[in-house]
Formats: C-alpha cells, structure tokens, sequence
C-alpha cells in the first residue's frame, strides 16, 4: 500500500492486547499533514495505547504504522523503528519537563540530540520559546514554573526541532479548569500557526470539540465515529457517541412509517398511558415497525408553562423533578411518563417540583438512531 | 451568656477577624443564617472563606469577634471564651472526606455516636438510618478504602449528620471528584441536606457549586464580604464588577451615569475600546447620576445578529467562534474592545463575519467598580 | 461590642479561663516530651564540648582548661595517622558501597534480570546485621594463616602463603563497603522505581537513544539519591568502630573510634581526650550530615505524580544472565559466605583454618548460651539477657517518645515544633561512639553509671530518630483532616489519639519497633563505652570473646547473635514493606 498524497501518518488495520484484553481492536485512520486529529474516548477505550503505538514506546500485535510514508512498525515485515528514530515529538500528561534542565536546555535536547551548531540551537530554541511565550524563562530552572509553564515547555521541546508530527497524551488534564481553557484556545493557535501535523488525545469532549479538525470518538478498542466537530455533535453516528459528546436524552421507539423526509416514532410511556407520537429526523432506511432510539440534546427543547395554542413541533407533557440554576441557565428534570427527560432553558424560571409543564421540539431537532 | 437572637438568627459571626502573620486573612466579617438555610462561602483561593469555617468550627483560634450558634457562645474574643472544636456539637466533611480507613463505614459512621455514649441499639439503627438516607446501606461492613470517592464523600456525610449536630460545615468536599460526579453529588448533597433540615456553611471555590446549591450565598474577597444574597440575586443582580465576574462571566465596560430615566434605570455613557456611546441600563445599589459605573453583561444577554435591526445596537466583528455542542463561544471585535458572545450552533456565525450587537436594557446593569 | 463587663467576679474570668484555656492535654504533653528530648540531645553534647577543654594533669588527679587537648591531636604519635586512616577508610568504603548499590539497585528496577524481586530481600540483609560480626567472618575467612579462603587457595589451588589478606586497611574497606551497600541501593532503587516514566519516554522520542537518554535523563534524576547515599555510607563508616577494631587495629591501622575507645576504657583512659577526639570525628560527621540534609536531600527531584508507575524495564538479552551472577556473587559474598564461616568456625575447639567433621561438636555454643552451666561464659550470656531487656525497653520507649515527637513536629505549627524537628536530626550527625563519650562523661558521677539505665539512655538518645522518621512518613501521608474530623465528631484530644491517630500509625510504629529492636540488638559502639561488668551486651559478649577467648567460641556467639537478628528481619519484612527502611 502507497501512502495517499498529503497523508502524514497512517494506521492500518493496528491491534494491540494487553492479556486477553483487547486495548486496540482493527484500528485504521489516516491523518493529512497539518491536520489536528484528536482521539476522544472513555478511560481505556484505548485512544492512549494507539497513541503509544505510534510513538513506538508500545509495539502493536498486529498491523502497520507509517508516518510521511515511511514504515515505522510494521508486523507483518516485523519492522520496528525506535521512537528516537521516528522523528516525532510528544508532549506528555505529567508534562515529564527534566527537573535537572533549564528551560532553555530542555527546550535545546531535541537539537542537541541531532547535532545541530550552537548557532542553530541558540536561534531556534529560543524562537520555541518565544512562540510559546516563555521568552524570559529560558534560564530557569525547571522545578521553578507553574503546571501551565511546565506544559507550554513540553510543547516548545516537542516543536522545536520540527518533527514530522507531534502526539498529545491528555497534556491538559493535570491543569486547573481556567487555565485548560486558556490553553485549549491558544495551543490550537500555535498548531495552526506552526502548521505541524498533530494526533491529540484526551476524554474531555469540550476539548476535542474546541481544538480538532477531525474527532475519532474510540470505545473498547474501536474506532465508532470520525468526523469533524460539528457533524459528531450534530449527527452522532450511534448512541455511545450521542451520549458521550454532549448530553442526549435517549427515548426507545417504534417506526410507524416515513412522511415528507421524517420518521414517525411511537415511544411507549408505560403507566397505561398513551404512547407518544413524534416527528423526527434522520433513520433514513428504516422500515416499519423497526426499533429506534430518538436522541434529542437538552438544549433543543423548549419549556411552557401553558399548553402552547398551534404548534408544527412535537408537543408532550410532563412534571417537573428537580431544577439546577447555573446562572446563565437553568437545567430542568421532567418527568414524561417513565422517562426522565433533561431540558435546557436560557432564563430564569421559579419552577416547582411537582409542576406540569409543556414541552416542543423541532422535527428536525430530533434524532433518530438505529443502535 | 447565652442570648437568643431577635432576628431568629442561628448561627452569628460579629466583628470576625484572624490574622496569619500581618495578613489578615479574615477583615472583620459579620453575618446571620437561620435555622435549616444552607449558605455557601464563596472565593477564590486566599479570600478568608476557609479560614471563617475553620473559625467556626474551632480548628483555631480568632483575632476578634464572637460567635454564635442557637444562643450559645462559641468563641469570644473579647470574653476570652473559646469552646473546643468537640464541645462545638458541629459536624463537618473535608475536602479529604477523611474517612478513617482502618475502619469499616458502619464504624466510620457509629464513631460521633460512641464518643456520646448513646446505647448501642440506638448507634445501630441510626447508624442505619443515616446511611439509607446517603444511599451506602449495603456498604457499611466495606473498609473506607474499598470505596470509590464519591462513596467515600458518602461516608463522610453521614458521619457528620448522624449526631444530628447543630450545624453542618462544608470545606470543599466535592473538588476531590471528578467533574460528571461532581454535578451529580451537588444535587444530592442539597437532597439530604434538605431533608435533614441542619444548618450548614458550605465553602467553595466553584461559583456553579454555588449556585445550585445555596439558599443563600456570601461572595468573598480578600477576607471581607463583597456581596450577599440568594443565587438568581448575585447572579442577574450582582452588586460590583468583582462579583459580576466571578460569578459566572461577564462583559465589563467602564463608564459613567449621565442621565437617570426612572427609578433604578439610567444612561451609562462609556468609553471603551476607541468608542463613545451611550448604553440604557438598569442601575445598581449605589450607582448615582453623575458618577463612574462599570457596565456589566453577561454573554447570554448579548445576541449576535447579521442584520441590524435599530435601536441599541453595536456593530463588530466576529474573531473567534468556538464551537461546545450546545453553545457557541464567541468573541466578538469592536474597536478594540473584545465582546464575550454565547451564539446559539444553529446561527452558524463564522469568523471574519460582521454582526451587530443586540442588548437588552433589562438585562444590561451598571454596578459599583 | 454590645456584651459589658460586669464588675467583680466576670472581670476576672476572662483571665481564669484564658489561662486554663492554656493548660490542655495536648501542651502539657508537648511541654514534658520536648523538655526530655533537649535535655537527653542537649546535655551530652554540651558536656562533651566543656570536656573537651580540660586537660588532664600527668598525675591523672586534676584538671585545669586549656588547649592542650586539642594540641595533642596532631602532636600525638597516633591519633594524626588515626584520622588519615579513618578518612581513608570511609572515602574506600563510600566508592565500594555507591559501585554496588548503584549497579544492584539498576539491576533489580531497571533490568528485566531473572528473578530480581526475589533477590531484593537478600541484598538488604546486610543492613541488618552487625559489620563486627562481619569483620569476625572475614578474619576467619581470609587471614593469611588462619583464613579458610587462603587454606583452600593453598590445597586447592598450590599457592604458596596466602591468596588475599583482610587484616589491614582494605580489609576494612572491603567489609565495610559491602555491609553499608544497602545503605546506597536504598537511596537509588525508590527513585529508580518511582521514576515518572513519561521523563525518560520523552527523551526517547525527543531523539535519544537509550543510552544517552540513561547518561542525560536516568542518572542525573537519581544523582541526588546517589549522592545522599555516599555521604551516609561516608559518615557510618568514619563512626563504625568493630570492623576496625577487629581488622585494623591490632595490625597497627588506628582509627578515631579505635583511640576514642581506647580513651575511654582500660589503664590510658583520659575521658578529656576521649571527648576531644570525639569532637573532631564529631564534627565531621556532623558537618557532612549537614550537607546532605541541607543541600542535598532538597534536592531530590519530585518525580513522583502520584500515578502508580510502571517503570520502563531495559530488556538485558543475554546479557540479563551476567546481571543475575554479578547479584548473586553479591549476595553469596556479602550473607552466605560469611554467615556459612562462622557456622564452621563456631564447631571447632579452635581453629586452625582446617574442617576436621571428627571434632565439631557444639560445645562452644553450650560455654556462650547456656548460662545455667557452671562453665558459661559470664561475660556472654549476660549479653543476650542485657540485650533483649535493652532492645525491648530501648524500642518501646523510643516509640513512645517518637510517636509524641512526630505528632508535634507534624501536627502542630510554630517554634515549637521546629526545634524538635532540629532536636531529632542533631543525633543523626553524630557517631554513636561520640555521643555515648558525652553520655558516659555527663553521667558517670550520676548513678545511672553501671548500670543498664546509662546504656538504655545512650541507646535512646542516638537511634530514636530512626523510629521518629518512620513515624513521620506515615504521618505525612495521612491527612491531618482524619485527625480533625475526629474532634469535631466530639471527641478529646486524647481519644482522638488512643482511637485515630495511633491505629492509623499502627504499621510505621511497628516497623519503627522492629528496626530499632534490631538496631539494639547488635549495637556496639555505644554499648562498648558505657558498658561496666554486668552490664555487657551481645556485641559486647563478642568483643569479650574475640579478645580474651578463641575464635571459635567468638564465632559460637556471633552466630547466635546472627540468627537472632534474622529472625527480626523476617518479622520486619512481615510489618513493613522495604519502603519504610530509607531512614
């Protein structure tokens, strides 16, 4: 197999177990250069080990890894390249900044290591540096800078010798929730602007949502989705994902038929009371009488304190469980029969337990999904 | 010395003050809670929240000041009165949970009990009770240390309520769990306290913590009050621009009060970010015609639109659109002033695009800086 | 304030109720045990310094101050080359040890060499046993005539003379080197094993290879282990007093501890210039510890994130196989050899470096164990009993002392607990030899002289900070919160201790238990100072024994003692992990 054009690093077909346990199952993924990838999953879905595998700190029991064409493992050809010999940089968890180095030295081993002239170090260290704005800390020990500090060095010695392609291991999860924000927003301004091909991963959704271009949601092992940002929110392929990014009320129907681009549900209530009958998008095969799992985020329905008069949305009823206020909005439990659903108002209401209240949604809100 | 309050208060600070050193951690603090009201110190780290707790709770002496609870003195400075911490009859769950792991969680939980000397059949069906109530019945033979954290923080619970205590303090106990457990255990947290009806100090750095737990909430800074009130209070209504912006975010633009409408409400003329123009808004406690103002809007008030409809509008430039799932972060250039805008996924905003700024003056307050 | 003082009896309440508010269980504990630890720290060092400044008239009758004391130390005919040779003997011993510890700890965490978990334990047994008893071994293995090493070289292998020769100086470099290298490898393998392995990973895919990520990344993060390490093994050494004794000295290699000795007992005593000496070695002692407290240990890096590591593991090939035999010629050199000598010693009515099966029997151990016999040695059964009876009180008290210690060190914030936190360093820096000087000249008038109280007192003194630093781990690990907790659940400061504090410390205070029994067990250098007839210890016994006796009725004793001590080290090991022995 040749590499695609523009294709920085490929993955076919990569397994890795640990035991019996199979940590990477059939993995494939191809990531463009320049491109900002991220891997998204729960603890152990194995987003880390694939990382690994890449890096060549862990060895894959089956399948390839090439990074700019060249094979770096391959286990069929029993090919294994060292990760010194990969050309790669990565930026650790516990950010792993040598506490017996200056900034300067930690930023500089990387070149040190390629034997570049002392004028070359110099100039492009400290460019590193100032990209990363730690200009004036050059000469400081290690041990001496804040969590923030410390994971903006990593980067700047991951960066400064301008690898093929530069692994994130969650780099930001052992920083206060301020600074993850801040740092978010600004590594994804130093990667876009130093243009170098990037493989991130983490379990915080909101991070890979804010800083990919690509997301691949991972569980057990498998890859369940890529795509970019928007459509995995916006069309979560299954309901792992649906419920893994973001919150999605998830309600278990029947097909009655398709009209006009939209499926009609029936979701049983139990309690003997009547089944509730929607509208809803996607499902687009399904056939009648099939199961359907309706997704639909808190934020896209609406609450009445009145029955609303003539709607096109979908109307049901419900009461009121508890209510969270979070300042800029209000969550809600509703109780509507024997699903708990969760609603999403931007205003402040005085709302009750116990209180009925009405709520809509869009047909096109709402999502239907086959497993 | 013992004095029921007139105002049906139960616990009272006067006057309080502790110093470390020369830094004075807590700057003469007064308050009053009643009976069965739940109120959250809230602050950044170093504001004196913790050191208040502590305070009330007898873990050190103050520098001065008394305290109160039901009537009884706690702690008087100026009469030399100061009660033990286990004279207090308080119970109190740390940010460690402190669950003592060389006993088992019935133990663990009988422990405020036996010091009491309560009869044995009683520890054990309170015992029971208490841990219903927190959900861990079928765990009281575990060691603490098979539990997982939010178990643990379960444990700790109901060794503070089960002695049924005057009053139940909270220092950070939540900020040790993860974030999906965190939102869970602050609405469960407020369930049994509800339902036990102690009157309780909880402190926290976490305004959200805050908000959806508190009946009342005191925002601290630097060892002083800046602010007290319920939760929708502090948010929609805060009283400065510190409070403004740790609760919560906050849009602030400096300016001045150069007219009065009606009661309450007002132009503010400000001049920020290269421009000059006057904004109609709602004015704060202490905000009077002639004086400096800091404009205050939240993210969710200002709404981004691509035509300009008239009226109160400012026209800029979208620089970043974040994309969250179910919000939109945005920030928006005007001059060089950087709005901070919720937009809503569906209204696509891109960056580079010009849009015009609505404000509602309901919801646009001037506030003391 | 609205509240008024009312006059009469509410005026001076206040003041009563401030003053008892005083008065509580916690400050008349801290104010009694910081009294007893200053005065039992303080008062032989002091005593020791004004010793140090009179000088002894010829007559050996008065005393009047002076410098003469001080003067003698580089006038004396021996004492200057006794100080060349202690400092030669501990530079030795150091770079022995640091080679051995160093490479045996990468060995066992670093290496997938074969069954290294099960090695670790027998590369620690040195550091429980007694380096006296050692330098016993090893006289009896490797003397020129009378070494059993040599006699095989001699039959085995033709040589003519002997092989090797321990009674000099480098034997006591080779004894003492391989007794402290435990000392080292349990500086290195924590941090070797608890390394963060994300600093190493990313020097890998930085672009270093494995060995100049070991030179640039590995070594310098446990360089500050290493070095901490040394300078204990340098300080132990320059105070250890049997290997030379037995080695050196009677082959005219004088040491400082072997002249302070000789100062201290016997017909050239002169406790003023014994204190002098001690001085002298004292202030090296104490200098280096000073070093490696103040400037070193800081400066072990925190490599440790709390995450529980797997450290990488270098995979050996063959060469896997070499590691394995260099750990096990260790072992077999530094515990089996030794201990196997001194059986075989211990069978022979005396011993001529030959095993002869006909005459073994165990008639030495029945002259040194059993007391009831009308044949016993004196001097050696009173040993085991003074030793257990010291080693049990001795371990007990310490802990007690250690436990009230720590809490006040750990618990409480001020002053106060700074200057108990100095108190329990300050015995670290001293050879026991030193400080038992400053017990027996401070005491020797007291009646406390004579009898065990003085040895129980000089034993408590030097080693109950090793129990309080065990203590004190545990404590540091333990959030103060549990405490709290407690009080605010009502209960009172003693109770809080009696049902939270102490069983929470449970492991530490055995541990610390065990490894100050053991300690006690073996001591000499103090013990030898201050012992008087009927007061002899189990060391003591031995030197009695090597001294006045036969090898072979030594080696009876040392045996016994040896096994004693391994058993301890089983219960240890049941108690406490290997973690809880980096004292």
């Amino acid at each position: 197999m040749t590499a695609g054009n523009g294709v920085m690093v490929a993955l076919d077909h990569l397994s890795k177990h640990f035991g019996v346990e199979k940590a990477v199952d059939n993995v494939s993924l191809a990531v463009a250069k320049g491109e900002f990838v991220t891997l998204l999953g729960p603890s152990g879905c194995g987003k880390t080990t694939t990382l690994r595998c890449i890096a060549g700190l862990e060895q894959p029991d089956a399948g390839e890894i090439r990074i700019g064409g060249d094979v770096v493992v391959s286990v069929a050809r029993s090919r294994y390249l060292n990760p010194e010999d990969r050309n790669i940089g990565m930026v650790f968890q516990s950010y792993a900044v040598w506490p017996h180095m200056t900034v300067f030295d930690n930023v500089a081993y990387g070149l040190r290591v390629r034997r570049a002239p002392a004028a070359v170090i110099k100039e492009r260290t400290t460019r590193a540096l100032e990209l990363v704005g730690l200009g004036q800390l050059a000469e400081r020990y290690a041990t001496k800078l804040s969590g923030g500090q410390r994971q903006r060095v990593a980067l700047a010695r991951a960066i400064v010798y301008e690898p093929r392609v530069v692994l994130f291991d969650e780099p930001l999860s052992n920083l206060d929730a301020k600074l993850r924000e801040q740092m978010r927003v600004e590594l994804v301004r130093l990667q876009r602007e130093v243009g170098i091909t990037s493989i991130y991963v983490t379990h915080d959704q909101s991070e890979a949502l804010v800083m990919s271009d690509r997301v691949v949601v991972m569980n057990k092992g498998v890859i369940q989705q890529i795509g970019d940002p928007q459509t995995i929110y916006a069309h979560p392929a299954n309901t792992f994902v649906a419920n893994f990014i973001g919150v999605a009320n998830l309600m278990e129907g029947t097909c009655l038929g398709r009209d006009g681009g939209f499926c009609a549900l029936e979701i049983p209530l139990g309690d003997g009371r009547a089944p509730l009958r929607v509208r809803v998008s996607g499902a687009e095969g399904a056939a009648k009488g099939q199961r359907l799992i309706l997704s639909l985020r808190p934020e896209d329905i609406s609450l009445h304190l009145q029955q609303p008069d003539s709607i096109d949305s979908n109307l049901f009823a419900g009461e009121v469980i508890d209510t969270v206020y979070l300042g800029s909005f209000l969550e809600c439990r509703v109780q509507v029969g024997r699903h708990e659903v969760g609603i999403q108002i931007d205003h402040y209401e005085q709302l009750s337990p116990g209180q009925t209240v009405f709520l809509t949604f869009r047909p096109d809100h709402g999502l239907c999904l086959t497993e | 010395m013992t004095t029921v309050s007139a105002s049906g208060a139960y616990l009272e600070v006067q006057g309080l003050m502790k110093w470390f050193g020369s830094d004075r951690a807590v700057d003469d603090i007064s308050f009053s809670l009643p009976k069965g009201q739940f109120l959250t110190l809230l602050g950044p780290s170093g504001c004196g929240k913790t050191t208040t707790l502590m305070s009330i709770a007898g873990l050190h002496g103050i520098d001065a000041g008394v305290i109160r609870v039901g009537g009884t003195v706690y702690t008087s400075k100026a009469d030399g009165i100061f009660l033990p911490p286990e004279k207090r009859d308080i119970g109190m769950v740390f940010q460690s949970y402190a669950i003592w792991p060389h006993m088992t969680v019935k133990q663990n939980v009988a422990y405020p009990l036996e010091i009491r000397k309560v009869e044995r059949r009683e520890i054990d069906a309170r015992v029971a009770d208490v841990l219903r109530l927190v959900g861990l019945a079928d765990m009281s033979e575990k060691l603490a240390t098979q539990l997982s954290g939010g178990q643990q923080q379960r444990a700790a619970l109901a060794r503070a309520i089960v002695s049924r205590p005057r009053l139940l303090l909270f220092d950070e106990p939540l900020s040790n769990l993860d974030l999906k457990l965190r939102e869970q255990m602050r609405v469960e947290l407020k369930r049994i306290q509800h339902e036990v009806g102690i009157t309780s100090v909880y402190v926290t750095h976490d305004q959200a913590e805050a908000l959806v737990m508190s009946d009342e909430i005191i925002v601290m800074s630097k060892g002083r009050i800046q602010q007290k009130g319920g939760p929708h209070q502090i948010y929609a209504r805060p009283i400065n621009a510190y409070v403004s912006n740790f609760i919560g975010v906050a849009n602030l633009l400096k300016g001045r009060v150069v007219g009065v409408t009606a009661p309450g409400r007002g132009d503010v003329e400000i001049a920020e970010g290269g421009h000059r123009v006057k904004l109609s808004c709602q004015l704060g406690e202490g905000v009077a015609m002639g004086e400096e103002a800091v404009v205050s809007v939240r993210p969710e008030n200002v709404h981004a639109e691509r035509v300009n409809g008239g009226g109160q509008r400012l026209e800029g430039e979208v620089l970043q659109a974040i994309f969250l799932g179910n919000y939109v972060d945005c920030r928006v250039r005007w001059g060089e002033f950087e709005w901070k805008v919720l937009a809503h996924p569906r209204d696509r905003l891109r960056e580079g695009e010009k849009v015009y700024l609505r404000l509602d003056p309901e919801h646009t307050l001037a506030v003391q800086q | 304030m609205s509240v008024q003082t009312l006059p009469g009896t509410a005026a001076d309440a206040p003041t009563t109720s401030r003053w008892r508010s005083l008065i509580t269980q916690e400050s008349v504990a801290t104010l009694i045990v910081s009294v007893l630890v200053g005065a039992a720290v303080l008062l032989p060092l002091f005593t020791l310094v004004v010793s140090s400044f009179l000088v002894l008239d010829p007559g050996g009758f008065d005393t009047a101050w002076g410098f003469d004391n001080y003067k003698t130390l580089f006038t004396d005919r021996i004492i200057p080359r006794a100080f060349v040779n202690t400092l030669l003997i501990s530079t030795g011993s150091t770079i022995v040890a640091t080679v051995l510890g160093v490479s045996l700890a990468w060995i066992n965490a670093r290496t997938n060499c074969p069954w290294r978990d099960r090695l670790e334990p027998y590369n620690l047994i040195p550091f429980f046993l007694s380096p006296f008893v050692g330098a016993i071994a090893w006289h009896n293995l490797a003397s020129p005539k009378t070494g059993l090493l040599n006699a095989w070289a001699r039959h085995y292998l033709g040589i003519e003379g002997y092989l090797i020769n321990v009674n000099n100086i480098y034997g006591v470099i080779w004894v003492t080197g391989i007794f402290f290298t435990p000392l080292v490898y349990l500086f290195v393998v924590g941090s070797l094993r608890r390394m963060d392995p994300s600093l190493e990973d990313s020097a890998r895919t930085t672009g270093a290879g494995l060995v100049r990520t070991t030179m640039t990344v590995t070594l310098p993060l446990v360089a500050p282990g290493i070095l901490s390490g040394a300078i204990i093994v340098f300080v132990t050494s320059a105070g250890e007093f049997g290997v030379p004794f037995k080695l050196s000295a009677p082959y005219g290699w004088e040491t400082l501890t072997t002249q302070i000795f000789s100062k201290a007992v016997g017909d050239d005593a002169n406790h003023y210039l014994g204190a002098t000496m001690s001085m002298a070695l004292g202030a090296i002692t104490a200098f280096f510890i000073y070093v490696q407290q103040r400037y070193i240990a800081p400066r072990s890096f925190t490599t440790v994130t709390g995450k529980g590591f797997r450290p990488n593991v270098i995979d050996l090939g063959r060469w896997r196989w070499v590691a394995f035999g260099y750990n096990v010629a260790f072992i077999l050199v530094a515990v089996v050899l030794p201990i196997l000598c001194l059986f075989i010693v211990s069978l022979h009515p005396v011993w001529t470096a030959e095993i002869i099966p006909s005459d073994m029997s165990f008639r030495n151990y029945e002259k040194t164990l059993f007391f009831w016999r009308p044949d016993a040695i004196q001097a050696a059964t009173n040993g085991i009993f003074n030793s257990l009876i010291l080693a049990f009180a001795g371990a007990s008290i310490a802990m007690v002392l250690s436990l009230v210690v720590s809490h006040m060190i750990h618990r409480t914030k001020g002053f106060g607990s700074r200057v108990l936190d100095f108190l329990c360093v300050v015995p670290i820096g001293f050879p026991g030899i030193v400080l038992a000087m400053g017990v027996l000249v401070t005491y020797i008038k007291t009646p406390i002289y004579a009898t065990l109280w003085i040895l129980l007192l000089g034993y408590i003194t030097r080693f109950f900070p090793y129990g309080q630093r065990n203590i004190a781990s545990v404590m540091l690990a333990i959030s103060e919160e549990l405490d709290q907790s407690s009080r605010m659940a009502g209960a009172s400061w003693l109770t809080t201790l009696r049902r939270i504090t102490i069983p929470l410390l449970k492991p530490g205070i055995f541990a610390g238990w065990v490894l100050l029994f053991i300690i006690f067990l073996r001591e000499l250098s103090i013990s030898i100072i201050l012992y008087t007839s009927g007061t002899e210890t189990l060391s003591v016994g031995v030197y009695y024994l090597t001294n006045f006796e036969n090898e072979p009725l030594t080696s009876a004793l040392s045996m016994a003692q040896t096994v004693m001590l391994l058993i301890c080290i089983l219960i240890f090991r049941r108690v406490a992990g290997r973690e809880a022995l980096t004292a």
